[in-house]
């Protein structure tokens, strides 16, 4: 990995591993130029971020859908268990929480969630340099780049902070939408400021519920992109082991790869599981009205 | 941390995912699932209905095998009855034979007796005068002893 590690310093080769292809607008018309990046206002996408997460949705929607010609009722086989189950464990947490509002919903999008957000964490699990470096040869045998090493390509989506706030943002809107359906403005208002300490406190209340409201979409971005971060920034660490020249260290680090490997499986699934479930929960809270 | 319009293409690729999954990949999916949850519900109830009516069946089956049974006892009891009845009957009926065979028979024994005892007197009355005649001549007659005979007759 990282062949030509003689030129690259640790920090350099840790920095390459977090920076995303950005293509933006910049004062001089769209770009895709790494040294614009500075130039780039709120206008400019990370397009290997994006592409990824919209690669895997598709993987999502493409392989429930190819499931479906194939459904039946008297012997499910292959797919239709796989495909069953995650429904069935998805409607087992969402009728567990939500359990006197309805909404159909909120079935669909916790599936979406569970398996789109497992599939960009999982990507975590292709050692680190595979696909830069592949993304880096490509870049330069097209002359998109003079060097290799000018392509950057992060591969994880959820250790970007746009794409996990991204999804916090969709969630976020949703409460919103759905505690003024169902409570009425007035009512979303109510809950806003007339607790907890009654309508002689409004403001205190105003700024103690706002903090929670807003608190829910922040957490919910961070807690996974955090996550995540942590989990690809140690297996950057443990893969510029493998560039020191040093046999030892190299074995030690394939030996530190494959136990972090097996650990992270964990936490790829467990956050996109709480992904899911927060996102349930903040719904159900939004559909409750005789919580005052 | 680079906030930038990532983040809103995230936020739109998200509700497009979410549309489609909740348009085309769950409805179809969950309505296979509730159909077979709903068969295997009617199945199972099908299978307690059969239960049910199996033990009716029994149920029913052994009340009218213990009704035959009683029925059948019944039917034996009564024939026993009856032929205990045509045996003590018949028994009767012969034995009032039998006593009717064994009088007539004594009484026609007991008339031959008599009528035996009838000629012998005859026989004896008719010796006597012979001899008599005989030993006295002409004395006697049998008309003048007529009245003679007929007392030594009743005597013997």
């Amino acid at each position: 990995m990282a062949s030509a590690s003689g030129e690259q310093t640790s920090a350099e080769y840790i920095q390459h591993h977090l920076t995303n292809l950005v293509c933006g607008k910049t004062p001089g018309g769209w770009t895709c130029d790494h040294n614009a990046v500075d130039q780039m206002g709120f206008l400019a996408f990370h397009v290997d971020s994006l592409g990824w997460s919209i690669f895997l949705g598709l993987v999502f929607v493409g392989l429930f859908r190819l499931s479906i010609p194939k459904l039946s009722t008297e012997a499910p086989s292959g797919i239709q268990n796989f495909v069953e189950m995650c429904i069935e464990f998805v409607n087992d947490n969402v009728q567990s929480i939500f359990t006197s509002a309805k909404n159909n919903l909120i079935g669909p999008m916790a599936l979406t969630v569970l398996v789109w957000v497992f599939l960009m964490n999982l990507m975590d699990l292709v050692p680190v340099d595979y696909l830069p470096t592949l993304a880096g040869e490509v870049a330069e045998a097209t002359g998109m780049v003079e060097n290799s090493k000018d392509a950057y390509f992060k591969v994880v989506p959820t250790t970007d902070p746009n794409i996990t706030l991204g999804m916090a943002l969709a969630v976020f809107v949703l409460i919103i939408f759905y505690s003024i359906k169902i409570k009425g403005l007035k009512g979303f208002l109510a809950e806003l400021t007339l607790h907890p300490f009654g309508k002689w406190m409004m403001p205190i209340n105003l700024v103690l519920e706002g903090v929670n409201l807003i608190a829910k979409p922040i957490s919910l971005g961070l807690r996974l992109f955090g996550n995540l971060y942590a989990g690809e920034m140690i297996f950057i660490l443990i893969a510029l082991m493998l560039t020191f020249s040093s046999i030892s260290i190299g074995l030690l680090g394939v030996g530190l790869h494959l136990i972090w490997a097996l650990f992270h499986i964990l936490i790829l699934a467990l956050q996109a599981f709480i992904f899911m479930v927060l996102t349930i929960v903040y719904l159900a809270m939004a559909h409750e009205t005789e919580d005052h | 941390m680079n906030i930038n319009a990532t983040l809103l293409g995230q936020t739109l690729a998200f509700v497009i995912f979410v549309a489609i999954c909740w348009k085309y990949v769950w409805p179809p999916i969950i309505a296979i699932m509730e159909e077979r949850e709903k068969r295997i519900a009617d199945g199972l109830e099908a299978a307690k209905k059969a239960d049910d009516s199996l033990e009716e069946a029994q149920l029913a089956f052994d009340q009218e095998m213990s009704k035959a049974k009683a029925e059948a006892a019944e039917i034996l009891e009564k024939a026993n009855l009856r032929a205990s009845q045509i045996v003590s009957d018949a028994t009767a009926k012969a034995e009032t034979e039998a006593e009717k065979i064994l009088s007539s028979a004594s009484k026609t024994i007991e008339n031959d007796v008599n009528k035996a005892k009838e000629e012998l007197r005859q026989k004896m009355s008719e010796l006597i005068i012979d001899t008599s005649e005989k030993i006295l001549g002409d004395e006697i007659s049998p008309e003048k002893h007529q009245e003679l005979l007929k007392k030594a007759a009743s005597e013997l």
